[in-house]
């Protein structure tokens, strides 16, 4: 392990993050709330951790970055941010206790939008920018983002790279991982910036619209209001967000090759296809059994279904409609869309398109070879062979989540939560989704969680955000063998 | 120039691509091998693409229109001819080199591609080995020869031994000594270490010393630091594969005698209907009784050459074992490259260490007008013309402040060659000779105003 490096990287990630507590500021003050002392308060202790940890680390020359400390810099990184993130919290008493901030931040760095905050309304402006930032920070990834600003991480960048973003079949958009990143920070901002002049035209203020768009399109959830988007009360608003929330599930390469005029690299993506087949499947589904029940009629029955099922397969966490009230099957797939998730590369979380898709097409061809048991048949994507490794990564991926899913929710369970509730917290966390079943649907939050539950939540959502290993291996002895 | 596609991840295209992409080009590397493209992948930023570089959708997919630079240099001729010919055909404008092996692709064949296929560089790995060798020998004892200006200016590698005067003195020391011998120390290399030295810094045993100075004076500069100035005149070659009979055929046009070992009797034949001079000899090179009776102690140099690392390094440590001859071993594989030295084999030649030794002068090609890699690939040396605008004109080379580990070697204006002092001072269109650790390349761009781009 090369402390000298890690503690460097990790300084470096702090400063940024520490710096970015300028914007919540601005919203501070043209508020004039009492965020603005709290905000000063917290940015410092973080430049002043993230100078010490960078000036022990600053002598250590250049090395190659082996994936073990890419893995390392990651996880701790992303716990580091998510301490970080919660000291503005803590600074103006809008927790009383330490594990509640860093609750609500992790779950804003890991864009889950599970919240413990019950009056939403009456906290101050600058405070609940500084929320809905986190997601916009953790939705492309702070590794990404630092990999975009800072340039000593160049040499070792893949690693980093490959350590926050795991996808199955990883794309590098160009030859230099920094050009990569800055490209899907590009994407990113250019959307960001569309929805919140869409979203204005409906009739918000730019603090909300922008607020709103951080939960959109880092497929975050929280909101500026104690009825989410509900609040709002307007078609106009539910379609743009619908749209973003969409565009925020499909892999950002995607986006790039749409807009730079290769629109059939993504109409021709297999993931991308079978992601609108899901979606399209479980709306139809949503709409028919919601609207006997719940609506009069279809269009607002698909309106709300709609909204719903994006809103957890991309594992956003918004809501129109408090779907504990909805029959049981629409309830149903919903708590499924919440371990599909969305597409790899995306901001989403879950277990990703992808490999659900590769599951299901390795358990084709199980089946094919016990008809055919001579028969000879591969794995395809895009016509091209997948290799054995990463279909048996992919599986040992399922198996390490649905694992780790279970322990989790015996966990909970034995801090006392009801079994629908255990179920469903640690399914809404581990995929990023925010809003689950029973008493933490959402109608409800997670206030009222027993504290350790909500360390066991918080560390279930940073291991989904990390996709599983990246932060597992560091609790594998061999990991720190020399 | 941005972005370079290289095709041939082997050891070449790696090495090349790990140059490059530590000086923030854009590079793509195209293989057929998942393996070595994982190796890149997981150690370099660059962007591996997995095909064929026959395959001119691949060569699309690389983004080949819009590079500068193509690279091909994988292990077979004919991929690396016909992927510089679908290249040609989608990005005319890009300038391409190729490495080419094979002797039959050579003399005529040679001028029609390039000529037809405007291939416009052809590299042959064996052929720059050739170089080195004769490089090496021109210059007496010394481990590493560089040279600049046309050979007017010779960097030289030596080794400090422990019998040497200079152990335990300060470059100052050596200067005050050489009573105003116009040479420079450029740089240390002690164990692993890279040291660009200054006035102050101590002279070790065991450490390789380059030395820069004009030809004309290369006797005295090697006189005062004791080595031995002795003529090569008999030299035996082990091994008479590609490169040996190459070799063979250089030196004995050269004047010098050359005898050539070589274990397959075939082979042996093929050598004596190519060579008129050189002395044909069939036998193992690692057979102590044939070696001593071909007068292997009477030798001045004797080159182990064959295609196996571990038959040269024996082979060499044989010779030096006998007699007072100095050796050159062939190294392929990089990684002995560094351990050489340790087991005493301090001159080495590699056909592949050369071929990216000039294909990186190629890619620096433009206002730099020469470059060696020292020792690998620590520190470069770099001819280029100061430029008007440059920020080493004009004032005492003392009071400009030079980035860390940057040092001006050597200065020619008007066919005049200068050794630089403090008090020299550059002028527009003068050809400067800088050295510089790898960190510093884009420093020397950046602060120097050389550019190095086309």
């Amino acid at each position: 392990m090369q402390w000298g490096y890690i503690s460097k990287a990790l300084g470096g990630l702090f400063i940024s993050i520490s710096l970015t507590m300028i914007f919540p500021m601005v919203a501070g003050l043209w508020y004039s709330d009492s965020s603005v002392g709290p905000l000063i308060k917290s940015m410092v202790v973080g430049l002043v951790g993230g100078f010490l940890l960078f000036a022990l680390g600053c002598k250590s020359g250049i090395v190659t970055l082996g994936h073990r400390e890419g893995m390392a810099i990651v996880t701790l990184g992303w716990i580091g941010a998510g301490l970080i993130g919660a000291l503005p919290f803590y600074f103006s008493h809008t927790f009383d206790t330490f594990i509640d901030s860093f609750f609500e931040s992790v779950s804003g760095f890991t864009t889950t939008g599970a919240s413990v905050m019950t009056d939403i309304e009456s906290t101050a402006p600058g405070i609940l920018f500084w929320r809905s930032f986190t997601h916009w920070l953790g939705g492309m990834g702070i590794i990404v983002f630092s990999l975009a600003i800072l340039p000593f991480l160049g040499a070792g960048g893949m690693q980093l790279y490959k350590a926050e973003v795991p996808s199955p079949v990883p794309d590098k958009l160009r030859p230099r991982i920094r050009d990569t990143a800055l490209l899907l920070w590009k994407v990113y901002l250019l959307f960001t910036v569309l929805e919140t002049v869409l979203l204005m035209f409906g009739g918000m203020n730019l603090y909300d619209a922008l607020c709103h768009t951080f939960g959109t399109l880092a497929t975050g959830g929280f909101s500026t209001k104690n009825a989410s988007i509900a609040h709002f009360q307007s078609a106009y608003v539910d379609g743009v967000i619908i749209f973003f929330m969409f565009v925020a599930g499909v892999n950002f390469s995607l986006h790039y090759q749409l807009l730079t005029g290769k629109p059939r690299k993504m109409l021709q993506n297999s993931e991308f296809r079978f992601f609108c087949f899901l979606v399209m499947l479980f709306v139809v589904i949503t709409t028919f059994a919601v609207y006997k029940d719940s609506y009069g009629s279809i269009p607002e029955a698909l309106r709300y279904s709609m909204f719903q099922v994006i809103s957890i397969i991309t594992t956003t966490g918004y809501a129109t409609a408090d779907y504990e009230t909805w029959p049981f099957l629409p309830q149903a797939i919903l708590f499924m869309c919440m371990f599909i998730g969305a597409c790899a590369g995306s901001t989403g979380g879950g277990m990703k398109c992808m490999r659900i898709m590769l599951l299901l097409k390795h358990g084709y061809r199980e089946l094919f070879r016990l008809i055919h048991p001579h028969g000879v048949s591969q794995v395809k994507l895009h016509g091209q062979q997948v290799p054995q490794d990463i279909v048996s990564s992919v599986l040992g991926f399922f198996v390490f989540y649905i694992l780790l899913y279970c322990t989790g929710v015996l966990l909970v369970a034995a801090t006392r939560v009801d079994v629908l509730t255990s179920i469903a917290s640690v399914a809404a966390t581990i995929g990023n989704i925010g809003p689950g079943l029973g008493t933490v649907g959402p109608a409800e939050n997670y206030s009222h969680m027993p504290w350790m539950a909500k360390w066991i939540l918080a560390f279930c959502m940073i291991l989904g955000r990390l996709e599983i290993f990246t932060v597992i291996i560091l609790f594998i002895p061999e990991f720190w063998r020399k | 120039m941005k972005r370079v596609v290289i095709v041939g991840a082997g050891e070449v295209g790696y090495y090349i691509a790990r140059r490059l992409a530590a000086e923030n080009k854009e590079v793509i590397v195209i293989d057929r091998n998942p393996d070595v493209l994982n190796r890149c992948e997981n150690l370099l930023d660059v962007q591996p693409i997995l095909g064929s570089g026959n395959d001119p959708q691949i060569l699309l997919e690389s983004g080949v229109k819009e590079a500068d630079l193509f690279l091909a240099v994988t292990n077979s001729d004919e991929t690396n001819i016909i992927s510089s010919f679908f290249a040609g055909v989608l990005a005319p404008e890009v300038v391409k080199l190729a490495r080419i092996r094979s002797e039959m692709y050579h003399g005529i064949s040679r001028e029609i591609l390039s000529r037809e296929l405007k291939i416009d560089m052809i590299i042959n790995p064996e052929e720059e080995a050739v170089k080195t060798v004769t490089r090496l020998l021109s210059v007496p004892d010394a481990e590493d020869v560089g040279e600049f200006a046309g050979g007017r200016i010779k960097l030289l590698g030596l080794r400090i031994d422990q019998c040497s005067p200079f152990v335990g003195r300060t470059i100052a020391d050596i200067r005050a000594a050489s009573g105003g011998l116009p040479f420079i120390i450029g740089v240390i290399f002690r164990d692993e270490c890279t040291i660009i030295p200054t006035g102050g810094d101590i002279i070790r045993e065991n450490d390789l010393i380059y030395v820069a100075c004009e030809r004309g004076i290369l006797r005295e500069v090697l006189g005062f630091f004791r080595c031995a100035p002795r003529d090569a005149k008999n030299i035996m070659i082990i091994g008479g594969g590609r490169f040996g009979l190459k070799l063979a055929h250089t030196l004995e046009s050269k004047n010098y005698g050359v005898k050539i070992v070589e274990k397959d009797l075939r082979r042996c034949e093929e050598l004596s209907a190519v060579l008129n001079r050189a002395v044909v000899i069939n036998g193992d090179g690692t057979d102590w009784d044939l070696l001593l009776e071909e007068n292997i102690h009477h030798m001045d140099v004797v080159i182990s050459a064959t295609g196996d690392d571990g038959t040269n390094i024996l082979c060499s440590l044989l010779a030096k074992k006998t007699g007072e001859a100095r050796t050159i071993t062939r190294v392929n594989r990089f990684a002995y490259i560094p351990m050489m030295s340790a087991v005493g084999l301090g001159n080495i030649v590699s056909s592949r260490l050369a071929a990216i030794n000039t294909i990186l002068q190629f890619v620096r090609r433009g206002r730099v007008v020469s470059a060696i890699a020292l020792k690998g690939e620590n520190v470069e040396v770099l001819e280029v013309v100061a430029e008007a605008k440059s920020g080493i004109i004009g004032k005492p080379l003392k009071d400009i402040k030079f980035p860390r580990g940057v040092l001006i070697l050597c200065v020619f204006r008007e066919d005049q060659t200068h050794i630089p002092t403090g008090d020299t001072v550059i002028e527009p269109g003068d050809r400067v000779v800088i050295l510089t650790t790898r960190q510093g390349i884009s420093a020397v761009e950046r602060e120097l105003m050389v550019k190095m781009k086309r």
